[in-house]
C-alpha cells in the first residue's frame, strides 16, 4: 500500500489546468464523468462530510449552536483529559515500534533465507491478524492476570515465588498486547517490501566484504524502509484508536486513554461538541505523521525495482535458520497459540474458573448462544451481513476510482484517489463520531440502521481496498482494452471483458481483507449500533462487562470459526497471498 | 429473523394453551395486549437490571405469555444503557420502548425534563411495600431489587478469614486482594459507593485505594476476578455471584454484619416510545409473578411478595439491609464519579 503517495497527491491537482480541462470535458459530457460525479458525490458523502460536520460540531455551542471555543476549553483544560492523550500518543508509539521489532525478523526470515517452517509463520501472522484485538486481550487476562494467569502461576510454581512476574493490567501490558494483535500490518508491508529486492544488491555488499548482518542491515532493510515506516504509521493509528482493549485493561491498570476518555463525553450529558473537539488532536497528529514520512522518504531513492527481473536466491543461514525459526515460532505462540487455548478452553468450561478437567467439559456456551440468545443470533447474522457489505461496496467503489484515476478518464482523478485514501488518516472511533455527528438526526436519520453500519464500515476501510485496486491496476496495461476498443468495443465491455477476469484475483484479495477488518471492527461500532444492529463485537463488549466469560469465548470462538470458512473460500479465489499482493 | 422465527414457533406451540393463559389476564392487561397486537407493536427493551441471561430470559417469558408481541432486549451496564437513550433521544429517534436501568438518577433527570410517559401498572399495587409508589407521579416504578454484599474465593479464603462487615476490606491482609466495579459504568457500583460513604465518609475509599483493588466496570466483573483467583475478595452482586456458584465456580457471598446493600431498580417507558400499548404490557410484566419467578430462578431478588427467594439466597426479611435515598442516591453519585476519579485515577 503507498501511503507516501498521499499526500503528494492532495498537491498535484490544484493547478488550473485541471479546471480548464475540467470545464472543456464539461461540454462534451461522457458516461465516465457522470460517473465521475457520482463517485465524487458519494466520497463527500462517505469522508468529507463526517469530517466537516465533526469540524463544525467542535466549534459550536450545546443547544444554541453559536460558534464558539468552549468545547475545546471543556476537552482541553482538565489535567486528566491531557493525560489520556499523552497516554494515548506513548500507546501508539510503544505499539508501533514493538510491532516493527516482532514482524520485520519475521518478514525478512520468510523473504530472504532459507528459514524452515515459512507456512507456520504465516498462520502466525493470519491468526494474529483475524483474532479481533479484544478477544486476544481476553485471553491474555487469562494468560497474564497477576495472580491467576497461568503464566504467572506456571512461574510460581516453577521458581516457588510469591508473586507472579507478569502483569497485564499495566501500560506495558497494554502495549504488548496490542502490538501481539497489529505486527501483522508491518510484516505485510515488510514482506511485500523485501520481496521485490533483488539479491544482486546483496551481493555487491557481500563481495565488497560484508557479512550477512551487515549486509541485512546496511542494505536490504534500508532498502525497505518506505514500507516498514507506512507499517509503523497504520499500527500507531490502529492502536490510538482501538476501544475495547483499552477498555478491559487501562481501566483496571488505572489510566485512560483518548478513547475511553472520549467514551465519557458521551455519557450523559452527551457533548457531542467537547467530543469533537478532544478528537481534533488524533487528526492532527497522523497529518502529521504523514507528513514526517514524506520528509522522510523524499531524500532518499528506493527503487529497488528495476523491472529487470534481477535474481532472488535465499540467503542460507546454516544452523542459525532455527534460531530465526525458534523466534517465529515464540511469536506465534504469544501471539495466537496462547491466547487461543485459554479462550477454547474456556469456551467449553461450565466454570472456567475450575480449570481444566473432564467433568466440567460441555457444549451448553456453544448451544446456549445459538439456540437460546436472541442477541447472540442477530448479531451474527449482522456482522457478516455488514461485512460482506461494507466489502462488497468499498470493493466496487475503489476498482471504479482505481480505473478511472489510473487510466485518467477525468480531469482532477487524483482527488478521488485522494479522498479514498483520506479514510486512513481517520481513527476508527473519530469516523463514527463524525457519523454520528452528520447523519445520526434527521434529515437522513440513520442512527441505528444497517444503512449507517454499511456505510461505517465502508468508509473505515475503503483505503484498504483502493490501495489493494489501485495497485493491481497498474498491473494491467491499457493496450489490451484498446484492442478491445479498436474492435468496437464499447468501454464498459473492455472492462468486462478484460480488465475484470484480469483483476479478479486482486479484487477478491482486497474484498477479503476489508471483510476481515469488518468482522472484527469494535471502535466504530460501539458509537453507531442501535438495538437491532448490534455486531458480534459489541456483544462481546457488553459480555465481557458480566463476568460471562465462558459464553463471550464461546461467541468468540463462533465468530472465528465462520470467518475462517470465508477466509478459507477466501484462499480459494484469491490465492493464499491475498494480503500480500501489491504490485 | 431470529426473534420473527422463535416468536412464530412460541405461537404455534403455545396457541393450545392460549385459552388458559388469557383467562388470566386482566381486562387491562387485554386490552393493552389487543391493542399492542393490532398495531404490530414490539418491545425494545434497555436494560440493565440483569445479567444477559436473565434479562434474555425474562424477555423470553414475556413472548411466552404474549405471543405476537416480541421483545428485543438490549443488555449493558447502567451507564452505557442510559447513554445509548440519550443518544437516542438527541438523534431524535425513537428506539427504547422499556428503560430499566439501575441507577435511580437517570429517572430522577429522565422525569425532570419530562422525558417520561405517566403510567401506573396495575401490578403497581401488588409489589413489596417497601417499593411501592418510589415516583408520585407514576413515570417510573420498581422493577426489580438486588444485593450488594461481600463476595469471596472459596478455594483462597476459607469462610472464618473471610471479612464480615465492609470496614473489614479496608484490612491490609487484604492488599492486592480486593475487586470492584466502576460507578462511571455501574448503577450498583454507583449506589454502593453512595452507601459507603454515607456510613463511614470517603475516607471509606481513600483507605480502600490503599488496598489497591482492581477496578472492573459492571458490578458483575468482579464475579469474573473472583472466579479465576485473580482477587479473593469483593463488593459484589449477589445475584451473578450465586448463579456462579451454582454453575460450580469456586465463590461464596457473605451478608456484611453493618449492611447488605438493598438495590432498588425502578422501569419507565420513555414519553417517544412508538409502542406505547406494548410498552405498557411490559411494565405490567416486569411486576408480574411470572416475572419474579423468572428473576428468582436467575438468583435475582423478587419484587413480589408471594415468590419465595432463590435456594442458597436468604429471604429479605431474614437480611439487614441499608438502602440510600433516591435524593441521595441521584445526587450523590454524579458526586462520587468524580471522587472517584480523584482517588482511583480512572
Amino acid at each position: 500500500m503507498t501511503i507516501s503517495s498521499l499526500p503528494e497527491t492532495a498537491t498535484a491537482h490544484t493547478d488550473r489546468r485541471g479546471w480548464a480541462a475540467l470545464l472543456q470535458r464539461l461540454r462534451h459530457l461522457e458516461p465516465s464523468s457522470l460517473l465521475w460525479i457520482v463517485l465524487i458525490a458519494i466520497l463527500i458523502f462517505l469522508v468529507v462530510s463526517p469530517m466537516v460536520r465533526l469540524f463544525i460540531a467542535s466549534l459550536e455551542a450545546k443547544g444554541t449552536g453559536a460558534l464558539t471555543i468552549a468545547n475545546y476549553i471543556t476537552a482541553y483544560s482538565r489535567e486528566r483529559y491531557i493525560d489520556a492523550l499523552l497516554n494515548s500518543l506513548a500507546l501508539g508509539a510503544g505499539t508501533a515500534v514493538l510491532s516493527v521489532v516482532i514482524a520485520v525478523p519475521m518478514a525478512w526470515a520468510v523473504s530472504r533465507t532459507d528459514m524452515p517452517g515459512k507456512r507456520f509463520a504465516w498462520l502466525v501472522v493470519l491468526g494474529a491478524f483475524i483474532v479481533p484485538p479484544y478477544l486476544g486481550a481476553i485471553g491474555w487476562i487469562l494468560l497474564a492476570g497477576p495472580n491467576s494467569g497461568w503464566m504467572n502461576q506456571a512461574w510460581t510454581w516453577i521458581t516457588g515465588a510469591e508473586d507472579g512476574i507478569f502483569n497485564v493490567y499495566s501500560f506495558p501490558g497494554l502495549v504488548i498486547i496490542i502490538a501481539l494483535n497489529a505486527f501483522p500490518f508491518v510484516f505485510i508491508f515488510t514482506k511485500a517490501a523485501l520481496d521485490l529486492v533483488s539479491s544482486e544488491m546483496e551481493d555487491a555488499a557481500n563481495i565488497l566484504g560484508a557479512g550477512t548482518l551487515t549486509t541485512t542491515f546496511k542494505v536490504t532493510l534500508p532498502l525497505v524502509w518506505p514500507a516498514i515506516l507506512a507499517g509503523f504509521i497504520i499500527v500507531f493509528l490502529e492502536a490510538i484508536a482501538l476501544f475495547g482493549t483499552p477498555a478491559l485493561i487501562a481501566i483496571p491498570a488505572r489510566f485512560n486513554v483518548v478513547t475511553t476518555q472520549l467514551w465519557q463525553f458521551f455519557v450523559y450529558p452527551i457533548q457531542v461538541g467537547v467530543a469533537s473537539a478532544y478528537a481534533m488532536p488524533l487528526l492532527l497528529v497522523t497529518v502529521a505523521l504523514i507528513w514526517v514520512q514524506k520528509l522522510v522518504l523524499a531524500r532518499k531513492g528506493f527503487v529497488s525495482q528495476t523491472g529487470k527481473g534481477g535474481e532472488r536466491r535465499m540467503i542460507e543461514l546454516g544452523p542459525m535458520r532455527w534460531v530465526l525459526f525458534g523466534y517465529c515460532f515464540f511469536i506465534g505462540l504469544f501471539a495466537v497459540l496462547l491466547p487461543m487455548i485459554v479462550l477454547i478452553q474456556a469456551s467449553f468450561s461450565k466454570a472456567w474458573g475450575r480449570g481444566l478437567t473432564l467433568d466440567n467439559l460441555t457444549l451448553h456456551n456453544y448451544a446456549y448462544l445459538l439456540f437460546d440468545h436472541d442477541m447472540a443470533q442477530q448479531s451474527i447474522i449482522n456482522t457478516f451481513i455488514y461485512a460482506i457489505g461494507a466489502a462488497c461496496f468499498a470493493a466496487l467503489l475503489a476498482l471504479c476510482i482505481a480505473y478511472i484515476v489510473n487510466r485518467r478518464l477525468v480531469p482532477l482523478g487524483d482527488v478521488l484517489g485522494f479522498l479514498c485514501m483520506a479514510p486512513f488518516v481517520i481513527p476508527g472511533i473519530v469516523l463514527a463520531i463524525g457519523f454520528y455527528a452528520a447523519y445520526a438526526s434527521p434529515p437522513l436519520a440513520l442512527y441505528g440502521t444497517a444503512t449507517l453500519m454499511i456505510l461505517a464500515f465502508t468508509a473505515r476501510f475503503l483505503p484498504i481496498a483502493y490501495a489493494n485496486s489501485a495497485a493491481a491496476m497498474r498491473t494491467v496495461h491499457p493496450e489490451m482494452e484498446e484492442a478491445v476498443r479498436i474492435l468496437g468495443g464499447g468501454r464498459l465491455q473492455a472492462i468486462r471483458a478484460v480488465v475484470a477476469p484480469l483483476l479478479k484475483r486482486s479484487i477478491a484479495g482486497g474484498w477479503l481483507l476489508v471483510f476481515i477488518l469488518a468482522t472484527r471492527e469494535l471502535s466504530a461500532a460501539i458509537f453507531l449500533v442501535g438495538p437491532t444492529t448490534r455486531t458480534i463485537s459489541v456483544v462481546l463488549y457488553d459480555l465481557s462487562e458480566e463476568g460471562n466469560f465462558e459464553v463471550l469465548a464461546a461467541l468468540g470462538g463462533i465468530l472465528l470459526v465462520i470467518t475462517l470458512v470465508f477466509v478459507l473460500i477466501g484462499f480459494k479465489v484469491a490465492g493464499r497471498d491475498f494480503m500480500l499482493r501489491r504490485s | 429473523m431470529a426473534r420473527g422465527l422463535i416468536a412464530f414457533a412460541a405461537a404455534v406451540s403455545i396457541g393450545l394453551s392460549l385459552g388458559a393463559s388469557a383467562a388470566e389476564m386482566t381486562d387491562h392487561e387485554k386490552q393493552l395486549y389487543e391493542a399492542a397486537k393490532e398495531n404490530g407493536e414490539q418491545v425494545t427493551w434497555y436494560v440493565a437490571h440483569f445479567n444477559s441471561e436473565t434479562a434474555e430470559a425474562v424477555g423470553k417469558a414475556f413472548e411466552e405469555k404474549y405471543p405476537g408481541v416480541s421483545v428485543n432486549v438490549v443488555r449493558t451496564t447502567a451507564q452505557v444503557a442510559y447513554q445509548r437513550l440519550m443518544q437516542d433521544l438527541q438523534a431524535g429517534v425513537s428506539q427504547c420502548d422499556v428503560f430499566s436501568s439501575t441507577d435511580v438518577g437517570h429517572y430522577v433527570a429522565l422525569k425532570e425534563e419530562g422525558q417520561l410517559m405517566e403510567y401506573r401498572p396495575e401490578n403497581a399495587e401488588k409489589i413489596y411495600d417497601a417499593y411501592k409508589d418510589i415516583d408520585p407521579d407514576n413515570t417510573y416504578h420498581v422493577t426489580s431489587a438486588g444485593l450488594v454484599l461481600i463476595t469471596y474465593n472459596t478455594k483462597e479464603v476459607s469462610e472464618e478469614e473471610a471479612p464480615k462487615n465492609w470496614t473489614d476490606l479496608l484490612d491490609p491482609k487484604w492488599k492486592d486482594k480486593v475487586s470492584v466495579g466502576h460507578p462511571s459504568y455501574s448503577g450498583y457500583v454507583g449506589t454502593w459507593v453512595v452507601a459507603m460513604r454515607k456510613l463511614y465518609g470517603w475516607d471509606f475509599f481513600e483507605k480502600l485505594e490503599e488496598n489497591n483493588p482492581q477496578i472492573g466496570r459492571s458490578i458483575n466483573d468482579t464475579v469474573t476476578m473472583l472466579n479465576s483467583g485473580e482477587r479473593t475478595v469483593a463488593a459484589g452482586p449477589a445475584a451473578t455471584t450465586l448463579r456462579s456458584a451454582a454453575r460450580g465456580n469456586p465463590i461464596a457471598v457473605i451478608y456484611p454484619t453493618d449492611g447488605t446493600l438493598l438495590m432498588i431498580a425502578p422501569s419507565g417507558i420513555p414519553k417517544v416510545s412508538e409502542n406505547p400499548n406494548a410498552a405498557k404490557l411490559y411494565m405490567e410484566f416486569l411486576m408480574s409473578p411470572e416475572a419474579a419467578q423468572v428473576q428468582v430462578e436467575n438468583f435475582s431478588e423478587s419484587v413480589r411478595p408471594e415468590v419465595p427467594p432463590a435456594p442458597g439466597g436468604r429471604p429479605l426479611s431474614e437480611v439487614e439491609t441499608i438502602r440510600p435515598t433516591i435524593e441521595e442516591i441521584s445526587e450523590g453519585i454524579p458526586e462520587v464519579k468524580e471522587l472517584w476519579r480523584d482517588t482511583f485515577g480512572v
